[in-house]
C-alpha cells in the first residue's frame, strides 16, 4: 500500500468521526426545545435570515465591523481559505488532472488563508484583550485550523506534500466536533435565530 | 454542590433551548463586541465586554455539557459553579448587562447574550440571588391584583381627580377617562402615575376614541427577575382584564419593557389571546398619519433629539414611529449619531434604575449617551420609556447636561393643544367618551 493511500484511508476514517461528531452534536442541539413565537409580526422571518447571511455579513454592516475592519477582513480571508482548503481536499485525488490555472487559484487562497491564520495566532498572542479571553482550546484550534490551509498550500506546491496534507487533514477533521471549529455547526443555527428575530420585529432585512 | 447551586443550574437547564444553546456554543471569542456594549464604552476593561460576560455562563455550561468540559477543563476554560460565583454572576448579569442586545448586532456570529444574561438571572432569581428590590417590585404587582378590592376605591377616586384635569386642560367639561368599560375599542395600560395616563387621555379625547384605562400598571418586574412564573402573573391580570371587558386591542403606555412582555412575548404564554397589542407610540403616529390630530410644532420649539429604547426600538421595530411623530410635532428634530438599531443603551434598562445600589454603576455606564446628546446640542431629550427617563434625568443631574427630558406624548399633546388654541373654530373630531362606568 502506498503512503498516499494510507493516508487516504486514515483521512476517510477521520472524515467518518468528523460526520459522527457532528451529528451528535447537531443532534443534541435538536433534542433541546424551540420555543414557539406566536406573536404576530411586524415583519417578514425571511427577510431577517436572508439579511444575516447576506449583507449582515458584510463588513460595513455593523459598528464593530467597521471598526475592526482590517481584523475581520482577515477574519473573512481566513475563513474562505478554510472553504479553499476544504475544496482542496475534495480535488486531491484527481490533481494531475487540473488545469495549471485552478492549481494557481487553490494555491493562492490557501496561502492567503494560511497567511490570515497565521496573523489570527499572532494577535491571540500579542493582544492583551484576546488573551484574557482565550482558552488553549482556542489558541489549539487556530494553530491547527492555520497548519492545515499550510498544508493545503504546500500539496497545491508540491503534489508530493499529499500525504502530510491528509495527515493534517485527518487531525483537523477529528478536531471539529471537539474543539472550539465547531463554531462551524453552530454558526448556521446562530445566524438564523438573529435574521429571524430581527426580520420579524421589522428591525433588519 | 450546595443547595443554592443546584436550584440555579436546575433553572439554567429549564432556560436551555435551541437558541440559548446555539448562543453558548458559536462564540469564537474574536472580541470584537466589546466595543458595542455601553458598559465597556464607559470603562473599558475587558472583563466588561459581552463575550467575557457571557464566559461567566459558558464556563459551568462546558462543564456539564461539553465532553471536553467534563474531561479536561483547564483546557477549554469549563468550572464548576459555586456559590461565590453566583455572587459574580449577580453582579454581570444584572448590574452589568441591560440585555440590550447592541452587542449581538454587532457579532459576526449574531450570539445573543441577552440571552445567555436572562438565562443567568433566572438562575440568580431561582437561588435568591436576584436584587431584592426588583423581587419586591415584582411580589407588590402580583399582590395588588390579590387584593384588587382593597384599593379599587381608592385608585377610581385618584382617576376622578385626574379627571378633572383632563377637562381643565380639554376645555369640555364632558371629557372623561373611563375605567372598566366593557367592549371598549381599546385597553389602555398606563404606568404608576399620572404621567402616561394625562396626556394619552388628552389624545384619546382629541380623536374620540372608544377607550377604557386599565386597572393596572404595564411594569412587569417579573420579566427583568427571568422569572417565568411571576413575569406571567403580572402579565395575566391585564391579559384577564382584556378578556374580561372583551376590549379589541391592548395600547401600552410609552414603556420599553412593558412593550416587549405584552407585545412579543405574552402570546406565547397565554393559550388565548384574542386582541392586538399596539404601543401609544405606533397608535399616535397612525392617528397623525390619518390626520385626526392637529398639530402645531410651533408649540415646541427648541431643539429636540429621540433616545431609542432598546426594547422599543432595536428589539421591538419601533425605530420609524417615533420619528413620524417627532417631525409633525418638534420644530428642530436631531438625530443622536448612532441611532434606531444602533442606538446606545440610556445603561439603566432591564430593571437597573430600580436597584439603588447601582447608582453610580449606570451614571458610569452611561457616559457615552451622555457624549450622545451632548453631540446634538438637543435642550430637550425624548424618550418612550419609562425607565430610560429616569435614566436619562439621572444622567442630566449627575452630568450636568442642562436639558429636559420628556416624554413623546407630552410633545404630542402640547403641539395638539397648541393647535387647538391656534384654530379654536376648527371642528375638533371629539365625541364624548361614555360616563365611567366602575363595575
Amino acid at each position: 500500500m502506498s503512503t498516499t493511500a494510507l493516508w487516504g484511508g486514515i483521512f476517510l476514517i477521520a472524515l467518518a468521526l468528523c460526520g459522527v461528531g457532528l451529528g451528535w452534536r447537531l443532534r443534541r442541539l435538536l433534542a433541546h426545545p424551540s420555543r414557539p413565537d406566536r406573536a404576530p409580526p411586524r415583519g417578514a422571518a425571511w427577510r431577517g435570515i436572508l439579511y444575516a447571511f447576506t449583507w449582515g455579513m458584510m463588513p460595513w454592516a455593523k459598528e464593530s465591523t467597521r471598526r475592526h475592519f482590517l481584523p475581520y477582513v482577515r477574519g473573512v480571508l481566513f475563513h474562505i481559505g478554510i472553504f479553499a482548503t476544504f475544496a482542496s481536499l475534495i480535488v486531491s485525488p484527481w490533481r494531475h488532472a487540473l488545469p495549471p490555472t485552478l492549481a494557481q487559484v487553490g494555491l493562492g487562497l490557501t496561502l492567503m488563508g494560511a497567511l490570515g491564520g497565521l496573523i489570527g495566532v499572532l494577535m491571540r498572542i500579542l493582544d492583551e484583550r484576546l488573551r484574557a479571553l482565550s482558552h488553549p482550546d482556542d489558541d489549539a484550534a487556530v494553530v491547527l485550523a492555520t497548519a492545515w490551509q499550510a498544508a493545503g498550500t504546500a500539496f497545491w506546491a508540491d503534489p508530493g506534500a499529499l500525504p502530510f496534507f491528509y495527515g493534517l487533514s485527518a487531525l483537523t477533521l477529528v478536531a471539529i466536533p471537539l474543539t472550539k471549529i465547531r463554531h462551524c455547526l453552530y454558526f448556521f443555527f446562530s445566524r438564523f435565530f438573529f435574521g429571524r428575530f430581527y426580520g420579524r420585529r421589522a428591525v433588519l432585512g | 454542590m450546595s443547595e443554592l447551586v443546584q436550584q440555579a443550574l436546575a433553572a439554567f437547564e429549564k432556560s436551555l433551548d435551541r437558541r440559548l444553546l446555539a448562543a453558548l456554543e458559536v462564540c469564537a471569542r474574536c472580541g470584537i463586541c466589546a466595543e458595542s456594549c455601553h458598559v465597556f464604552a464607559a470603562e473599558p476593561d475587558f472583563r466588561n465586554a459581552p463575550a467575557a460576560k457571557a464566559e461567566a455562563v459558558r464556563r459551568f455550561y462546558r462543564r456539564h455539557h461539553d465532553p471536553i468540559g467534563r474531561l479536561f477543563p483547564w483546557w477549554v476554560g469549563a468550572k464548576d459553579l459555586t456559590e461565590a460565583d453566583l455572587d459574580e454572576l449577580a453582579e454581570l448579569a444584572f448590574g452589568a448587562c441591560t440585555l440590550c442586545r447592541r452587542c449581538t448586532m454587532n457579532c459576526p456570529m449574531g450570539v445573543d447574550t441577552a440571552l445567555i444574561m436572562r438565562a443567568a438571572r433566572a438562575m440568580l432569581t431561582a437561588a435568591g440571588k436576584a436584587p431584592e428590590m426588583l423581587v419586591q417590585l415584582a411580589d407588590a404587582a402580583i399582590a395588588r391584583e390579590e387584593n384588587l378590592e382593597l384599593f379599587r376605591e381608592f385608585y377610581i377616586d385618584q382617576i376622578r381627580e385626574l379627571e378633572r384635569e383632563l377637562q381643565e386642560q380639554t376645555g369640555d367639561p364632558a371629557a372623561r377617562i373611563p375605567v372598566e368599560k366593557e367592549r371598549a375599542e381599546i385597553l389602555y395600560v398606563a404606568l404608576s402615575g399620572a404621567h402616561t395616563i394625562l396626556p394619552a387621555a388628552i389624545l384619546f379625547h382629541a380623536v374620540g376614541a372608544d377607550w377604557t384605562l386599565s386597572m393596572f400598571e404595564a411594569a412587569n418586574y417579573g420579566y427583568f427577575l427571568a422569572d417565568l412564573q411571576r413575569a406571567k402573573a403580572i402579565a395575566r391580570r391585564i391579559v384577564e382584564e382584556a378578556r374580561r371587558l372583551k376590549v379589541k386591542e391592548i395600547v401600552l403606555a410609552e414603556c420599553g419593557h412593558a412593550y416587549t412582555v405584552l407585545r412579543w412575548e405574552a402570546p406565547n404564554w397565554f393559550e388565548d389571546f384574542p386582541f392586538r397589542v399596539r404601543s401609544i407610540i405606533e397608535v399616535a403616529a397612525e392617528w397623525i398619519e390619518q390626520g385626526r390630530l392637529p398639530l402645531d410644532p410651533a408649540a415646541n420649539p427648541e431643539p429636540v433629539t429621540y433616545h431609542d429604547s432598546c426594547n422599543l426600538g432595536r428589539n421591538g421595530g419601533l425605530l420609524e414611529e417615533p420619528r413620524r411623530i417627532l417631525r409633525a410635532v418638534v420644530q428642530d428634530f436631531r438625530e443622536m449619531n448612532p441611532n434606531r438599531a444602533e442606538n446606545f443603551c440610556c445603561s439603566g434598562g432591564a430593571g437597573l434604575v430600580a436597584v439603588p445600589e447601582w447608582y453610580e454603576k449606570r451614571m458610569r455606564a452611561g457616559r457615552r449617551k451622555v457624549e450622545q446628546i451632548r453631540e446634538t446640542g438637543a435642550r430637550i431629550v425624548v424618550a418612550s420609556c419609562d425607565n430610560c427617563r429616569l435614566q436619562l434625568g439621572d444622567l442630566n443631574d449627575y452630568y450636568q447636561l442642562g436639558v429636559r427630558v420628556s416624554g413623546l406624548m407630552d410633545l404630542v399633546v402640547n403641539a395638539y393643544l397648541a393647535a387647538r388654541r391656534s384654530s379654536p373654530t376648527r371642528p375638533a373630531p371629539i365625541p364624548t367618551p361614555a360616563p365611567v362606568s366602575v363595575s
